[in-house]
């Protein structure tokens, strides 16, 4: 029991002592990556991460496991913000052809809650807003004239 | 998805509109603004862009409440890598990531840490567009410092060094208080100090009143003995004489006037006054007892009777009415039957209407003021 714990702590901080030639590959690797993202400016602020990190009741010094965070966060926006833009030209494309001429002005690619809402729900979050919430004037308009 | 951030979980949705957290709300959404723009959005709904921005926030509290669980769990206050790519892992398990199946699978090779090491590879290189100032600002705090940095001894032995010295003793220390017996004579001079600055403000009035130069007045009621002291040294205050007690003089008309034969008993009448005073001399006690907003009605009454021994007008030419002026007085009377022949003469004629209605009105005032 005791040995078990002890092992899944082990496991936990991957410093296990029964280690394999593969592992030290896998731990240089990481080091490394840790070492490239001083150099790499992740475009959420180190400031922000450790405020927010700081309210979490998080406590590190290293400014590379703050990157880390940072990077991480980046891309899960990054991959939400793909999936919207698929969801948004996904629906400008399966817009009848006739009003699609009308559409030509205004094909800029637009976050919508609507588009932002489908994609959130793969990456478990599930965001519900109301029908009638009034982003802007043409809000609450049949979509097909709204996108005019 | 787990409330990170210790942030309020039922306004998971909508981003607060008020909070201390708002620059840092601010930060978020334009940094979740360009990760957008970088991956080719042209443009937000603003609520979208709030509720993203708001799920980053809160996609960075949760991994930060979960790696310092999973640090707390190995027995550490502080995180290390290994407990961040956990927490990572977890989040990432929603969507799954390569070598998640695997129970015993290293966590310096996981499947989340490659996915980010190709991220950042693919991705490109867009820092956050303003620098940040440090926050939240945290107010410096200046404590006291102890016995043993300022480098005294405490005043008693029980006190050890490092508490905090002791404030300047006159802030705490009881003073000794004299008894009362000290402390009335020491009042009674004060109540004589304050009677002497009295009297001599009082004496200080009183030359000026004599030299005509007196200021507003400063006594107030409800002071008898000052009142009575106010009384003797300013007219305006004493008791109001009765009608007939002082002869009051005519009014004086201009010398044009008086060549008017409808007018010469009135005009030689007033001709024998000789002691004439100009206009602004004659109503200055009037004027002076305004100004000191004295409005003691019987006062002012009394200076102006007594002082008003003739009125000298000036005639301007104004445009005032000249028809009402006429009354079937037994003097007038001869000029309404004159009038229509000097239709000629208007000017004339006017003159001598206006100079009718001014002697009219003055007579008219000195007797209303003796009715009064």
């Amino acid at each position: 029991m005791n040995q078990n714990q002890n092992q899944n702590q082990n496991q936990n901080q991957n410093q296990s002592q029964q280690s394999s030639d593969g592992r030290h590959e896998d731990d240089t690797a990481l080091s490394e990556f840790l070492a490239s993202l001083m150099e790499y400016t992740p475009t959420i602020p180190d400031e922000l991460v450790e405020h927010y990190l700081g309210k979490s009741g998080f406590q590190c010094p290293d400014l590379r496991l703050i990157r880390l965070v940072a990077v991480a966060t980046q891309k899960f926006v990054a991959e939400v913000a793909t999936d919207a833009l698929q969801q948004c030209k996904a629906r400008q494309a399966s817009i009848v052809k006739d009003k699609r001429d009308k559409q030509q002005k205004d094909k800029r690619l637009i976050l919508t809650m609507e588009d932002l809402s489908k994609a959130l729900r793969e990456h478990g979050v599930n965001v519900k807003h109301q029908e009638y919430f009034a982003d802007n004037p043409s809000t609450g308009m049949d979509p097909a004239s709204r996108d005019e | 998805m787990s409330d990170g951030g210790g942030e309020n979980g039922s306004e998971q949705t909508q981003p607060r509109k008020s909070g201390g957290d708002d620059f840092a709300q601010a930060i978020a959404k334009v940094a979740v603004a360009q990760i957008c723009e970088s991956e080719g959005f042209q443009a937000f709904q603003n609520s979208a862009l709030e509720t993203l921005s708001d799920i980053a926030v809160r996609y960075i509290g949760s991994i930060g409440k979960n790696a310092h669980s999973y640090a707390n769990l190995a027995g550490r206050t502080e995180c290390n890598v290994f407990d961040i790519i956990q927490s990572l892992e977890d989040l990432g398990s929603v969507q799954g990531f390569s070598g998640a199946s695997f129970v015993d699978h290293s966590l310096s090779s996981s499947g989340v840490i490659r996915e980010i090491d190709q991220y950042v590879g693919e991705s490109g290189h867009i820092p956050f567009a303003y620098s940040i100032p440090e926050f939240p600002v945290v107010k410096e705090r200046k404590l006291t410092p102890s016995f043993f940095q300022t480098g005294q001894e405490p005043p008693d032995e029980h006190i050890p060094s490092w508490l905090p010295v002791f404030p300047e003793p006159h802030t705490y220390a009881r003073l000794p208080l004299p008894d009362e017996k000290a402390i009335e004579p020491m009042i009674r001079m004060e109540l004589q100090k304050d009677r002497k600055v009295d009297q001599s403000v009082l004496n200080l009035h009183q030359r000026l009143v004599s030299n005509g130069l007196e200021g507003p007045s400063s006594v107030y009621p409800g002071d008898p003995d000052k009142v009575k002291q106010a009384e003797e040294s300013n007219p305006f205050l004493a008791a109001p004489l009765e009608f007939g007690e002082k002869e009051v003089s005519r009014v004086i008309l201009p010398a044009k006037l008086a060549n008017e034969p409808a007018l010469e008993s009135r005009v030689t009448e007033n001709h024998v006054m000789n002691n004439r005073f100009a206009v602004l001399e004659t109503f200055a006690p009037a004027i002076e007892a305004i100004k000191e907003g004295s409005f003691d009605s019987e006062g002012q009454k009394r200076v102006l009777l007594n002082r008003r021994p003739t009125v000298k007008f000036k005639i301007g030419i104004g445009k005032k009415s000249f028809g009402s002026m006429i009354h079937s007085t037994p003097e007038n009377e001869g000029l309404k039957k004159i009038s229509p022949w000097f239709k000629g003469e208007s000017e004339k004629d006017e003159k001598k209407r206006r100079a009718e209605k001014i002697l009219k009105e003055s007579m008219e005032n000195s007797q209303e003021l003796a009715q009064l």
